[in-house]
């Protein structure tokens, strides 16, 4: 391994873009001269860096053209990053706005991609395919604002439990609302889908993921802790070292049930 | 599970949680891996274990209130995020801090990208196999954290810097302390290279395990350590220099293979690089202002405030309202020391902010290792899993 | 053999000079779980950086005989849940403590882990007494390594009092 500056490396074609120092990049005007094509709007309200609007309707088309034009090369997906609207004072228009912060790792310039998103069609073209960063960002937007990323092959929750309800950044989920999880999402599905997508096909399930949530066999559901209800044998008193609450496991089952098998 | 291969045999494979109560997840992360035998066929990963709301709860408060949360994102290394989230908004003040407080930040910067680094390193180790690192570094974190106790009482958390400047200046002896603990990290960084950099088993368990070509790093999203590991020449500090790094000298590590043992040699000789960055800056350190006086993010000085009306109407509207940077929205980035620590603010002109994002490093390279694990051996998910520095806090929010 | 009846006040033990200690079950009993407790460090966020400093040499938590730190709930006896718990981690965290066998205790270690610390959201649990029993409380954001042993030592002040006689917990 070298430690100093650049070395000839072993892989090929890219060497090109990696050994080669951050060449300098197009100013904002000559940026959005090169997407005139797309009839561009500049967003105002990004004062310190170029944010380009775009519809969502041509968003891949754009984001394919700034990945490919030989001058602009923007490789690198940093962020999906959805902006709720809702409370912003004097805000007309969609609701919400996803925005996609670009860079170049060839050239010394910088774009993001805005696109608005209303609320009734919360729906927007996924770039997973186009950069690979792009698979987990949408997640995480899908997550916390409920926007549609048409065509992501795994959207499902991110950040929040399987279990919960909504989706929290909106402007109107309430801070503390707290949502229980009754047991662990066991993701035999997800793992399903990749056997399937390397190439193997799924015959049968072990035993354990039959129906079954795999982290609910054996397992207590989490209820609320209220009065404990130690048994001490011979009436010895108060346990010695803080009094631990059943939840009912020897006795009553507590009121949300666990699905399947309790031994 | 039974399965077939893509060659048409049947093959009976075993489900294995890794995590999300594992000693090599560091943080809380969950790999559910299909094996045949030892090899990992398929996995799926699953985060969020530690997903705390930090960006629902920076909007409840003012620009101020962000900074603790903003020390427990990467809290190795929690300066970082001070001096990144401080940096972006000041960029939207358009207000530029005091030479002194420049260089200071440069130098808590690096002393934290260091400290970072040696967690990364010695817990990557442990994981091998290699305990004796870990009580090299740890010791070195302990002197470096004698410093920051000096500086401003915390550890760990620091939340040393204030949008405008620092909490307050360094303490007289900072200099000759920071000079002291340079020379005992590079004796650490030199004893643990002993021990690993030419050691048989280490290289067989770290070389050629868990490559990412430039490509798939750039496709991914990768910055920092991990992609110069994968031979890709970006360093934040020398594309887009930002507080003076431009008039530093050093080196950016550059790997060749983009494996494992790449991603822990280049953060190795990264310390090396941060401590000569540090001399020079301490070099340059001068008296002077340590806070901006921009009238929008200081509190003007008490004879000020009980003499002059105006000064009196900015105190109080500071103290009770906070900072109101102008409306629009921002994104600035810093290198951290995981790589590209984004954050893109949106403000309504308020005293909330109206949304913050913070851009992980580690979000996108622990996306990647799905990709990075299939086909290797289960002992393989440690070693890999470590060298991507994964800091829950910041992955999840 | 004939028996020589002992004089009353004279025990065997006399006989045998120092090599018999009298003591209590009870005494010798928390003596050995009090100095040999082995932790399970369940560490999510930054409280378990903290935790890595306890274990480290400058301050030592082997000095108090809980060095081996054992990640396996089946080889543990004292669970030190260093960092917040948010509802994912919740059902995890239920699980490990049942898969602990008696005698087990709890240290929760940090504001989050004691009460949610300041994300008092969506997502975070508000204190993991809320899932499962808790001995040894650490305030701190986080806790300096001399606040983590000096739970050690309350915790072994705690085991000290307690009773074999008394059953410590049923069903769970």
């Amino acid at each position: 391994m070298s430690a100093h500056p650049p070395a000839a490396a072993a892989h090929g074609a890219s060497t090109a873009i990696t050994t080669q120092a951050i060449q300098p990049g197009l100013s904002a005007e000559q940026l959005l001269a090169k997407l005139a094509h797309f009839n561009p709007e500049r967003d105002p309200r990004d004062r310190w860096g170029l944010t380009v609007i775009v519809p969502a309707s041509r968003l891949r088309e754009v984001v394919r053209h700034l990945r490919d034009d030989a001058e602009l090369r923007f490789g690198m997906l940093l962020d999906v990053v959805g902006i709720d609207y809702l409370a912003f004072p004097d805000h007309r228009g969609a609701r919400y706005a996803v925005t996609y912060p670009l860079k170049s790792v060839a050239y010394r310039h910088r774009v993001t991609l805005k696109v608005w998103v209303e609320e009734e069609d919360a729906k927007v073209p996924s770039l997973h395919d186009l950069f690979k960063s792009a698979d987990w960002a949408e997640r995480e937007t899908w997550d916390q604002y409920g926007i549609v990323f048409i065509g992501h092959p795994n959207l499902k929750r991110l950040l929040n439990h399987h279990e919960f309800v909504g989706h929290p950044l909106r402007k109107d989920y309430p801070c503390q609302k707290r949502q229980k999880l009754s047991t662990n999402d066991p993701m035999v599905d997800q793992l399903e889908a990749q056997l399937k997508r390397r190439g193997y096909t799924v015959v049968e399930r072990g035993e354990a993921h039959n129906g079954v949530p795999i982290s609910a066999v054996g397992s207590v559901p989490l209820g609320d802790r209220t009065t404990a209800t130690v048994k001490t044998s011979g009436g010895a008193g108060a346990v010695g070292a803080g009094a631990p609450a059943t939840t009912g496991a020897a006795g009553a089952a507590p009121a949300g049930t666990v699905a399947g098998a309790k031994s | 599970m039974k399965v077939l291969t893509p060659a048409g045999e049947p093959l009976d494979l075993m489900t294995v949680n890794v995590g999300p109560s594992h000693p090599a997840t560091h943080g809380t992360l969950r790999i559910f891996a299909a094996l045949d035998g030892e090899t990992i066929v398929a996995s799926a990963l699953e985060m969020g274990y530690l997903h705390r709301g930090f960006e629902k709860m920076v909007e409840q408060g003012t620009y101020s209130m962000v900074l603790p949360y903003t020390d427990r994102l990467n809290y190795c290394s929690a300066m970082m995020n001070n001096i990144g989230f401080c940096k972006a908004v000041e960029k939207m003040f358009g207000v530029e801090v005091p030479e002194r407080c420049i260089i200071v930040r440069v130098i808590l910067s690096e002393l934290s990208r260091i400290i970072d680094h040696m967690v990364c390193t010695c817990t990557n180790l442990v994981d091998l196999g290699a305990l004796t690192n870990f009580w090299y570094f740890f010791n070195t974190r302990e002197e470096v954290y004698k410093i920051w106790e000096k500086l401003c009482g915390a550890r760990l958390t620091n939340t040393v810097t204030r949008i405008g400047g620092m909490y307050r200046d360094v303490y007289p002896d900072f200099a000759s302390d920071v000079a002291g603990v340079l020379l005992k990290i590079e004796s650490a960084v030199k004893e643990v290279r002993g021990l690993i950099e030419k050691n048989k088993i280490f290289i067989d368990r770290t070389r050629d395990v868990g490559v990412v070509s430039a490509a798939d790093a750039i496709s991914w999203g990768w910055t920092g350590p991990c992609l110069r590991a994968s031979g890709v020449d970006r360093d934040l500090r020398k594309d887009e220099p930002y507080y003076g790094y431009d008039q530093y000298q050093f080196d950016t590590v550059i790997g060749t293979t983009g494996d494992t043992f790449d991603r822990i040699m280049v953060r190795i000789y990264e310390m090396i690089e941060s401590v000569s960055i540090c001399r020079q800056a301490l070099g340059k350190l001068k008296p002077g202002p340590i806070n901006t006086t921009d009238a929008r993010l200081s509190l003007p000085s008490r004879d000020q405030v009980y003499h002059d009306m105006e000064a009196l109407i900015n105190s109080f509207k500071l103290v009770y309202e906070g900072v109101r940077p102008p409306a629009g929205e921002c994104y600035d980035a810093t290198e951290a020391a995981n790589g590209e620590l984004g954050f893109l603010i949106v403000s309504d002109g308020g005293t909330n902010p109206y949304r913050i994002k913070v851009r992980p490093p580690c979000f996108t390279q622990y996306a990647a290792y799905g990709a990075m694990i299939e086909g290797g051996m289960l002992a393989d998910v440690a070693a890999s899993l470590g060298s991507i520095n994964i800091i829950a806090g910041e992955l999840d929010r | 053999m004939t028996y020589k009846p002992v004089p009353a006040g004279v025990t065997p033990e006399i006989n045998l000079g120092d090599s018999f200690i009298t003591t209590r079950v009870d005494a010798v009993v928390n003596w050995g779980r009090r100095n040999s407790l082995w932790p399970f460090p369940f560490g999510t966020a930054c409280c378990a950086i903290e935790f890595m400093g306890v274990v480290s040499s400058m301050f030592d938590i082997s000095r108090f005989g809980a060095e081996l730190v054992r990640f396996s709930p089946r080889q543990a006896d004292l669970l030190i849940i260093a960092g917040t718990v948010t509802y994912k981690q919740a059902p995890v965290l239920r699980r490990i403590y049942e898969q602990m066998c008696e005698p087990r205790w709890v240290i929760s270690a940090g504001a989050c882990a004691t009460s949610g610390g300041f994300y008092d959201c969506y997502c975070t649990v508000p204190g993991i007494d809320e899932i499962i029993p808790v001995d040894v409380y650490i305030a701190g954001c986080p806790p300096r390594p001399e606040a983590f042993l000096e739970a050690v030592v309350q915790l072994q002040d705690k085991i000290a009092q307690e009773s074999i006689k008394e059953q410590r917990t049923v069903g769970v």
